[in-house]
Order: structure tokens, then sequence, then C-alpha cells
């Protein structure tokens, strides 16, 4: 069920992409979608009725069901790379305002 | 040595090049060459990150680094570029030395990963050092616009692996490939191979999701038009080539759909060439369409003519950049009009750039002609007759273009032009258009190698 949840902010996230014309609501758009992304790589890794943390001490444990640990190291992956890029998107977005003195793609645009 | 310096050297260069930022253009110099050096000590196959002594198992547990000789002439031939780019801007951009080093480390991990993840944060690493490269065009909308394509394509990658993840349980491509190939419902991958392929053709340029490319191109400069045009587009094909050939195998109406996008990227690339009456949009229009050719190439596993293709359209488009936006930067405009008589007075550097051109139309004695020769031989032995007649008509239109701007560029407008090359920028036009006519004349090398260069597929046939 959560995975429907990570798709739905994904859908949103890229909505937000193609309708705003703000630079730094385009930014929070990305943002929504890779928290999406990040929700949904998790969901893939739960098991259900599973609650045990993925650590074996020993052989017997094996028959056990464990929770995927690999989605959660790859959405820690991916959240420290969206940080890059935000941060990134962010310095360019001040690069924009102090040359053209506002956040609007439209105004900007009209500007040029 | 260990496959795995080839990545560590040139990161770990770049964070000693923050803090010694004069040193930074000579970090970057040793790095590459050190790359360059080390390929050839190299043993091909497989190298696991972390030494884990039971990866080699059937299911190749960890992250995989795979270099075969398609990974070897790819990572040879964008350290020698970036070497050769950051030393023709060693002055004008060399507070850019790190960046460059993290395009290195990004770019060599991007050609060398065999895990699907991995290839993900080595995308993103590269696109961010891409990014940065643009700052330099001080078109700062553009590069926005590149960075908002760039983490869309890179997100919906990202969902295409998880989604493969969650099918086959492994990230590594081999497995995967494998774990499809005697399991898997091909109505199952149709939609992550869907994810995957747009996310890699943003990088690559494919239409229609390089929305990003004119912006970035359009008013590129000496350093960032041959970074993003030659070499991220040569990385970025051979990267798309390794998936297209060994994972993404497209089928029925698919396969149609994808070679239907690919063929209007040809077409219609060369037709807004054809259309544009500045220079550097009809460099970048070419570049455009000749991404979706190489994409094509493999989608029709004509492997080995699509590398040649790539490696020469990297060294011409090297050339074409650098010669036009240096005009560019000396005349204030890249119009047509303006440039006209630019090769009166250049005339060694005009016979260079007329060589490259010639060769990416594809005209006998270059090394273009051979390329194009055999990948359409190839073509209509597979029976793609009407591709082969489209991409013949889109050569026609090419070469109208490329001849049209020629002629304005060596006969004299109403003003005289006078501008100079700098010698370090002669001696590298020089050898470029050198190897495309040795290339050209002397064809054996280029028919030792075949379509089995890239062993991924060898790896999954054997287990």
């Amino acid at each position: 069920m959560i995975q429907y949840a990570g798709i739905a902010l994904f859908v949103f996230g890229i909505y937000g992409l193609f309708v705003n014309r703000n630079v730094i609501k385009i930014i929070v758009s990305i943002n929504v979608m890779e928290i999406g992304l990040n929700i949904f790589i998790i969901s893939i890794g739960y098991v259900t009725g599973s609650s045990l943390a993925p650590i074996v001490s020993s052989t017997e444990d094996l028959g056990l069901v464990y929770v995927d640990p690999l989605p959660q190291a790859l959405v820690l992956t991916a959240i420290v790379i969206g940080v890059g890029t935000t941060a990134i998107a962010l310095v360019v977005a001040k690069m924009i305002h102090s040359q053209y003195h506002t956040f609007d793609l439209d105004e900007i645009e009209e500007s040029v | 040595m260990n496959t795995i310096l080839l990545i560590v050297i040139p990161l770990l260069a770049a964070f000693i090049a923050l803090v010694a930022k004069k040193g930074a253009p000579y970090l970057l110099l040793g790095a590459g060459l050190f790359n360059i050096v080390l390929l050839f000590f190299l043993d091909t196959g497989f190298t696991f990150i972390g030494g884990f002594d039971q990866a080699m198992t059937s299911d190749l547990l960890g992250i995989a680094l795979y270099l075969d000789t398609y990974a070897k002439i790819a990572l040879w031939l964008v350290n020698t570029l970036i070497v050769v780019i950051a030393l023709l801007n060693f002055k004008a951009y060399k507070q850019y030395g790190s960046v460059l080093l993290l395009s290195m480390a990004g770019l060599n991990g991007l050609l060398l990963t065999n895990d699907l993840f991995n290839f993900f944060v080595f995308l993103e690493i590269a696109s961010i050092a891409a990014y940065l490269i643009t700052v330099s065009n001080r078109k700062f909308t553009d590069t926005f616009h590149y960075i908002v394509m760039g983490i869309l394509g890179g997100s919906l990658f990202l969902f295409g692996v998880t989604i493969l993840y969650a099918m086959t349980g492994s990230l590594n491509m081999i497995v995967i490939a494998s774990e499809l190939e005697t399991n898997g419902q091909y109505q199952d991958v149709i939609l992550p191979f869907i994810f995957i392929f747009i996310g890699l053709g943003v990088e690559v340029k494919l239409l229609p999701f390089n929305s990003w490319v004119k912006g970035v191109l359009a008013s590129s400069n000496t350093f960032s038009g041959p970074m993003i045009a030659s070499v991220y587009a040569a990385a970025m094909s051979f990267a798309m080539g390794r998936l297209l050939t060994n994972l993404l195998v497209f089928e029925g109406a698919l396969l149609t759909v994808v070679m239907t996008l690919l063929i209007i990227g040809v077409v219609a690339g060369d037709l807004m060439a054809f259309s544009t009456s500045k220079t550097r949009e009809i460099l970048l229009f070419s570049s455009i369409a000749q991404a979706s050719l190489i994409a094509l190439l493999f989608v029709q596993g004509i492997v080995i003519w699509a590398v040649y293709l790539i490696i020469v359209n990297a060294l011409s488009k090297l050339v074409m950049f650098l010669v036009i936006n240096k005009a560019t930067h000396a005349i204030g405009s890249d119009e047509i009009k303006r440039m006209k008589g630019l090769f009166v007075n250049n005339k060694f550097v005009g016979l260079m750039f007329t060589l490259a051109t010639l060769s990416i139309m594809g005209l006998p004695l270059f090394a273009g002609f051979v390329i194009k020769l055999n990948f359409l031989t190839s073509l209509a032995s597979l029976g793609q007759t009407m591709v082969l007649i489209i991409i013949l008509g889109a050569s026609l239109v090419e070469s109208i273009y490329f001849v049209r701007l020629l002629v304005r560029l060596w006969y004299p407008g109403e003003e005289t032009l006078d501008m100079k090359y700098s010698n370090p920028f002669k001696f590298v036009f020089a050898a470029v258009a050198l190897i495309l006519l040795v290339l050209g004349t002397y064809t054996t090398p280029l028919y030792e190698l075949d379509d089995n260069i890239d062993q991924v597929s060898e790896e999954v046939i054997h287990g």
C-alpha cells in the first residue's frame, strides 16, 4: 500500500515541475518527487508480517523472514545525492536572482 | 594495480584540489595521465569493491566493476579528451580543476560499473560536475533547466532500476540480464525499460528528452562546449550502449516505438541544423542527430560501428566546437553571416575544421566514410531498408548544411575577420585531423575488433 503513496508523491512532483514557473517552487517539486521515489524504494524492501532487523547471528536464524536491508542502504545514498543536487539547484537559483532580480521564469523570459 | 584506482585517484585529487586551488590544474593533468597509462596495465575482468572474497558467486554479490575492451576504449577516449580540454583552457578556466576531476571520477565510474544503482550514483556525480561546467556559460536559467531535466532523468532511471531490483533481487547487470532471460516475462519489464531509456535519453540528448541542449550548447565556450558535446556525449553514449546491448532488449511494439523515436531524432536533428542561421546551433543539432543515430545502431546490435561512430564524433565535435566557440568569443556573435571569411586569414585552422566536417559528413578518405559505409551495410543485411533510406536522406541534408557552412566560413564577407588561434589549439586540431585521415585510409585496425568487444553478454552466457 505504501508504494502507492510513493508513486503518488512522485507524480505530484513531476506535475509541479511542469506547472510551476517559479525557480524555488520547481526545486520544492523536485524534492517532493525525490521523497516519493525514496518511499517507493523503501517499500519494495518491506516484507509483510516481518519486524525483524536483518541481522543473522546464527545459522538457525536463517529460517526467519527479514526485511530486505538493501533498499534502506540505497535510499540513504539517494537522499545524499538528492541533497547535493538540491544544493546546486539552490546555488544556481541564487545566481539567477542576482542576475535578473526575480525567481519567476516568465518575467526573466520577458526581460531577455 | 586495481581498476578502482581509475575512479579513486581523480576523486581524491578533486578533494585535494579544493584545498590546494593553485595546484588543481596540475592535479588534473597528473590524474588524467595516470589513468591513461594505468589502462595499459589493467587486466580485463571483474573487480569487487571492498574485496569481498565470496563475491564471485553466481549472484555476484557486492558492487562489481567490469573492465573489458569496450570499457577500455571508452575510458581512453574520455580521459584523453578531458586532459586535452583542460590543457587548452589551462588559464581561462583554471578554477574548474576540481570540477573536471569530479567529472573524470564520475564518468570513469559510469563506464566501469556493473551495478545499476552504482551506475545511478556515478551518473549523478558526473551530472553534478556537468551542471557546474555549464555555469561557465553565465546563462543561469539554461543551467537551471539542465539541472531540472537531469534530476528528472536520474529519478526515472532510479525508478526503473528499483522495479528491476524488486523483480530480480539483484542490481548487477549480468545477474539481471540472465535472470530476465531465464525467468522474465517481457511484459513485466517494459515499464522499467522505458524509465531507464528515458532517464539515459536525457543525458544522451535523445529527442524528445533533450530540451536542455539548445540552451546549454548555444551559449557554450571553449571549455563547456567540448566538455558537453564531446566528452559527456561520448561517455553517455558508451554507457547507454552498454545497457542497450546487454539489458534493454526491445521487442515488438516497444521496439517499433523506440526505433521511430530514434529515427525522428536523426531526421529532426538534421532538419533543425539545416534551418538555423547560427553556427553553434548547427553543431548542437548535428550532435542531437548523431546521438540518436548511435543509439539506433546499439538497438540494432551494430556495436562496433556505433563505438567507432562515438569516437569519430567526439573527436570531430571537439575540433568544431573549439574553432567556433573561440571565434564566437572574439567576434561576439555566432551568426553565420558574421563569421563569413573566418578561415581567410586562418587557413590552417580552416583546413583542419574542413577535414573534421568532411569526416562527419562521411566523405571518402576519412574515418567517417568507412564507419558510415559499414553501418549502412550492416543495416541492409539486417533488412532495415526503410531505416537505411531515411538515414541516407538525413545524411544528404547533413551534407548540405555542412557544405553551406564551410563555403560561408571560407569565402570573405564585407568585413575581414582578424583573429588568431594559439599553437596548442592548432596542434590539437592537426592531431585530430590526422587521426581521422589515417583511420580513413588505413582501415585495417578498424576491422580488428568486432561486435564482441562488449563482453558482458559472454559473461551472461557462461554464467
